[in-house]
């Protein structure tokens, strides 16, 4: 593709490119984000375009391998237009039918419909489907139509159409005023105000000056910068290009963490696409603005997405955050201005520029606006990635959404915000999804993961859980953290194996607020938070594990016993075959019985055994 | 040219060289505040804890280590409220926790007020505090030592484990380790520490008026010995 | 370990000390670890003290300073995937193959790795070996996954033997 000189030149492209495409009567859209490639979805990219060659219709049909859906359970997934079919649970053997039927003759293929879980109907279209319905894709479903290795997408989409505005004679100021009015505030946890944050970095003294995009997504359970990167990361690199314009920078690194080497790749592939047609390098679009980025990847270190101790990472040392006296908008990568911001927060950018800043306040609260990607997942029917306004309560996003408990359990509680975050029980689900009504109940939004949790969910466990995470990510330099997260996880660990003692709780209270209070960085800072929470809203729970020595849930292993029920058991002899730890005696047709004493609770009885005859107690 | 500032600490007017970080600035006046990995003649790292202070900023006020905060004109710090002194207890009790081993530790336990260790006692020898991978690297240029491995697995170590040779031999990380101070009474044996609480810091308050010259102080190279 | 392959990595590189977390990933793709030769070549080459390379390669997971198994199982650990229980995964594996994440089994067959999510939540809990991601993953599936691996194994073997 030639090299863009101007603003028109650009816009010259987008509409020749959009000729060109006026014979293309069907798209066949085919997600190849990771959720589906883990389905295989690679295999049917492959057969269906096979299928549409074969049939010679590569001219009227166009097939786009596009990034993630947010609908990950039901892949492979595809989209069909006109019409918006939405297919699910796709397999290669189907692409000749979904070819001939579908695509040449209009025909809807039933079986590969999708069933909605709650109330049992087919569902023909995307649009009707509940699990969309409900949401507010702004974002996401800009993933549908772009192919995230195709620039030419990105342009027909409408994309690109953001940056020439901020070249043509907008002074940074007004575009950080226009980002200050929308009050976009960051979407990667820490909820800053990002007008704000680039106006300090502005006005930071300096003539180098760097943008950063944080790819690092290290909370466990969260996937919506995955999917955003890899499936639109041309969307991620036009907000940095504006935001490069606003502060002053003329170096921006994309920072993706090790663990998503399909975002790495499509981010590089990008990088190099925009660099190709001159909207990265010197003097884009015929400008005095020049602007280049580079991908830097991660090395497995969760607290690399801290910003210090990712620009530490990306200057090529070990991740250790520095304290925070001066901030990095002053004095940030290799100790020059940086504005370092979440994947998301960049991806609203360019549409704020485009529609402007009451656009985007028109959705959300007064304190939190326009939309958050949430990645719900856990126990409920519907699990996946889900944008929604902010001010949705969480009930209607675990129950509307998500449809409701998985397997007719009772949902207990939802954990938000990660390890930073906190678990809020069902009584607190009118809660709204707000940046500050979240943190006064002792959670936080985070980055966006939310993760639903029921009666088999053990809340102490769960508290154990994050320490142990935390405890192995911790960079290990300050005494709070290091020392601190190691002594709560000593009790909680404890507790889970019935030595647990009533005054520890107080303990833990009063030993999680000196770690709140005194840690270096925002890792040890947020640490006590799930066990705080769990304490505030779950005590009954610890205290049935101090006391009496259970575990209500059914999971620390040191307190429940697994035993057959006679008049479940048919004796088919399955467990027996499977127990590894030979636990289990019985005859044929007899009900089996389980030796407590040998028994490890691996698990692999109860998943095995057809009858649901294996109970915890 | 240097150019002074006036801070306000604990109600008393300073005047310090811009530049100079509030911890070596209160030690200058004779203002006890407790450190561990501070050494003047090093770069500080704000990795103990121990000498947090409160910042008040706009009414508010954060909780921020002396040694990493330069002074500011008009700034206003406090170093010893109820909640620092608590917060630095409770630090000072997971230290003594940790590594009851070693006098400094012990000393540095009692100075911060710690009259009950409530965790089972370790018997570690390293606190982690980096004093000799900076003395090793800032003042001998050798970076014989460093730290390796990640959180509960960090601890300082030649490169491979072994020992290179272009270590000077220089003995400067073993002077200036806080856990070679010998204990009073002889090594603890594991399984039978304890809170010692037999400091000859001649702290009988713990929250000294002045600097006390104390035992401490002496022995572990504390900032007012050692000279700002 | 052949010197060429250090010399293509650090072409265009030497003496640029932030380029050593790319330098050690190229290092880790090609070797399946970091070698001794490798941190000391990596040292001279970019110009950092070797006390900090060791220090970087020891701090990052994704740097193995040991060789890995021939067949890697990662276990996802996180969130989503302990829900649905991964820690029974995650059990079930260390008691079957008798080793702790980061080591491998004496006859080298098969190590275990932790990670502290994939990004592939909604398919959770999920196993991937060397690469191939095994969702929906319970005790009893991951017991036949050894097991196939481990057969695949004795028959490359007694194939190998035949010829």
């Amino acid at each position: 593709m030639p090299r863009l000189n101007s603003y028109r030149e650009l816009e010259h492209l987008r509409q020749r490119l959009r000729e060109q495409r006026q014979s293309i009567t069907t798209t066949v859209m085919v997600c190849g984000g990771t959720g589906c490639r883990a389905s295989n979805s690679q295999a049917v990219i492959d057969a269906v375009r096979d299928e549409l060659s074969g049939q010679g219709l590569d001219d009227s049909v166009r097939l786009c391998v596009t990034g993630c859906h947010g609908f990950c359970e039901q892949g492979p997934v595809i989209i069909i237009e006109p019409g918006n079919i939405f297919y699910c649970h796709v397999s290669p053997e189907d692409a000749f039918e979904i070819v001939y039927q579908t695509v040449m003759k209009g025909e809807v293929i039933e079986r590969l419909l999708y069933e909605d879980p709650v109330s049992g109907k087919i569902v023909q279209t995307e649009a009707e489907i509940p699990f969309y319905k409900a949401q507010d894709r702004r974002i996401l479903s800009q993933n549908r139509l772009v192919d995230p290795c195709s620039i030419e997408d990105y342009i027909v989409a409408g994309g690109y159409a953001a940056l020439p505005r901020v070249l043509n004679g907008i002074a940074p100021e007004d575009i950080i005023n226009e980002i200050k009015s929308a009050g976009l505030r960051g979407r990667g946890g820490g909820g800053f105000p990002t007008g704000r944050k680039w106006g300090e970095c502005m006005d930071a003294p300096g003539d180098e000056k760097y943008v950063i995009c944080n790819a690092d997504e290290g909370d466990p359970g969260a996937y919506m910068d995955r999917s955003v990167l890899e499936g639109n990361p041309h969307l991620v690199l036009e907000g940095m290009m504006v935001g490069a314009r606003a502060v002053g920078a003329s170096k921006g690194y994309i920072y993706v963490r090790n663990e998503y080497p399909l975002a790495v790749k499509n981010s590089r592939i990008a990088v190099e696409q925009a660099r190709e047609v001159g909207l990265l390098g010197d003097n884009i679009l015929g400008t005095s603005f020049s602007f280049d980025v580079d991908i830097a990847r991660g090395g497995g270190a969760f607290v690399c997405g801290e910003s210090t101790a990712l620009m530490a990472s990306i200057e090529g040392k070990v991740g250790e955050p520095r304290p925070k006296d001066v901030h990095t908008v002053v004095d940030g990568l290799y100790h020059k201005p940086t504005t370092l911001n979440n994947v998301e927060t960049w991806a609203n950018v360019p549409s704020i520029i485009l529609n402007g800043s009451s656009w985007f306040a028109s959705k959300g609260t007064k304190g939190s606006k326009g939309t958050k990607i949430l990645a719900l997942t856990g126990r409920i029917k519907n699990t996946g990635l889900v944008e929604v306004a902010m001010g949705t309560s969480i009930r209607e996003v675990v129950f509307d959404i998500g449809g409701g408990a998985a397997n007719g359990n009772s949902i207990k509680a939802v954990q938000t915000g990660g390890p930073s975050g906190g678990c809020l029980p069902l009584g607190k689900f009118d809660l709204a999804v707000d940046f500050d009504v979240l943190a006064e109940a002792g959670s936080m939004i985070g980055s966006g993961g939310m993760v639903v949790m029921d009666e088999e969910t053990c809340m102490v466990d769960v508290a154990k859980y994050f320490l142990t995470f935390l405890q192995d990510e911790s960079c290990g330099k300050c005494v709070p953290c290091r020392l601190g997260i190691d002594r709560m996880l000593e009790i909680i660990t404890d507790i889970t194996e019935g030595r647990g003692r009533m005054e520890q709780l107080d303990l833990l209270e009063e030993l999680g607020d000196t770690i709140s209070q005194t840690a270096l960085c925002g890792l040890g800072k947020t640490a006590p938070n799930p066990v705080l929470s769990t304490l505030r809203y779950f005590r009954p729970e610890y205290e049935a594990h101090i006391k009496e020595k259970k575990c209500p849930a059914g999971v620390c292993k040191a307190l429940i016993t697994y035993r057959i029920d006679p008049d479940k058991c048919t004796g088919c002899g399955v467990c027996i075959s499977g127990c590894v730890h030979g636990a289990i005696t019985g005859e044929k047709k007899q009900p089996h019985v389980i030796d407590a004493q040998l028994c490890q609770k691996c698990g692999i009885c109860r998943s095995e055994c057809k009858f649901d005859a294996i109970q915890v107690f | 040219m240097l150019q002074y500032v006036n801070v306000n600490i604990d109600g008393a007017t300073i005047r310090a060289p811009r530049g100079t970080s509030v911890l070596d600035a209160a030690i200058e006046y004779g203002i006890c505040i407790p450190h561990l990995c501070h050494v003047p003649f090093l770069s500080d790292i704000g990795a103990c804890r121990l000498c947090i202070v409160e910042h008040v900023v706009n009414g508010r006020s954060e909780v921020t280590t002396s040694c990493t905060l330069n002074v500011e004109e008009g700034m206003i710090i406090r170093t010893n409220t109820d909640k620092i002194r608590r917060l630095r207890r409770n630090l000072a009790e997971l230290l003594v926790a940790q590594a009851p081993n070693s006098r400094a530790i012990q000393d540095i336990a009692l100075r911060c007020g710690v009259k009950e260790v409530r965790y089972p006692f370790r018997n570690e020898d390293c606190v982690l505090c980096g004093r000799c991978v900076r003395v090793c690297a800032e003042i001998w240029q050798a970076r014989a030592i460093g730290f390796v491995g990640r959180g509960k697995d960090r601890h300082v170590d030649y490169p491979f484990g072994i020992r290179p040779d272009f270590c000077k031999q220089c003995g400067s990380c073993v002077q200036i380790c806080p856990m070679t101070i010998p204990p009073c009474d002889g090594p603890m044996k594991p399984g039978e520490e304890y809170l010692c609480g037999k400091c000859e810091s001649q702290l009988m308050d713990e929250t000294p008026g002045s600097c006390a010259w104390c035992k401490l102080g002496e022995g572990f190279g504390c900032g007012r010995y050692v000279g700002v | 370990m052949p010197p060429q392959i250090l010399d293509t990595i650090l072409e265009g590189r030497r003496s640029q000390p932030n380029q050593l977390i790319e330098v050690l990933h190229d290092v880790q793709e090609n070797y399946g670890y970091i070698p001794r030769e490798a941190i000391e070549s990596v040292s001279q080459g970019l110009g950092v003290p070797l006390i900090e390379v060791y220090r970087v390669a020891s701090f990052y997971k994704a740097f193995k300073l040991n060789p890995s198994g021939k067949h890697v199982l990662t276990m996802c650990t996180g969130t989503a995937c302990h829900v649905r229980g991964s820690h029974l995964l995650l059990d079930y594996a260390i008691s079957q193959l008798g080793i702790k994440p980061g080591e491998v089994t004496p006859d080298g067959l098969f190590s275990i790795e932790q990670v502290n999510c994939l990004g592939a939540c909604a398919l959770g809990p999920i196993v991937a070996e060397n690469g191939t991601y095994h969702h929906h993953m319970t005790p009893a599936k991951l017991r036949k996954l050894i097991e196939t691996l481990s057969r695949q194994e004795t028959e490359d073997v007694q194939y190998a033997q035949t010829q």
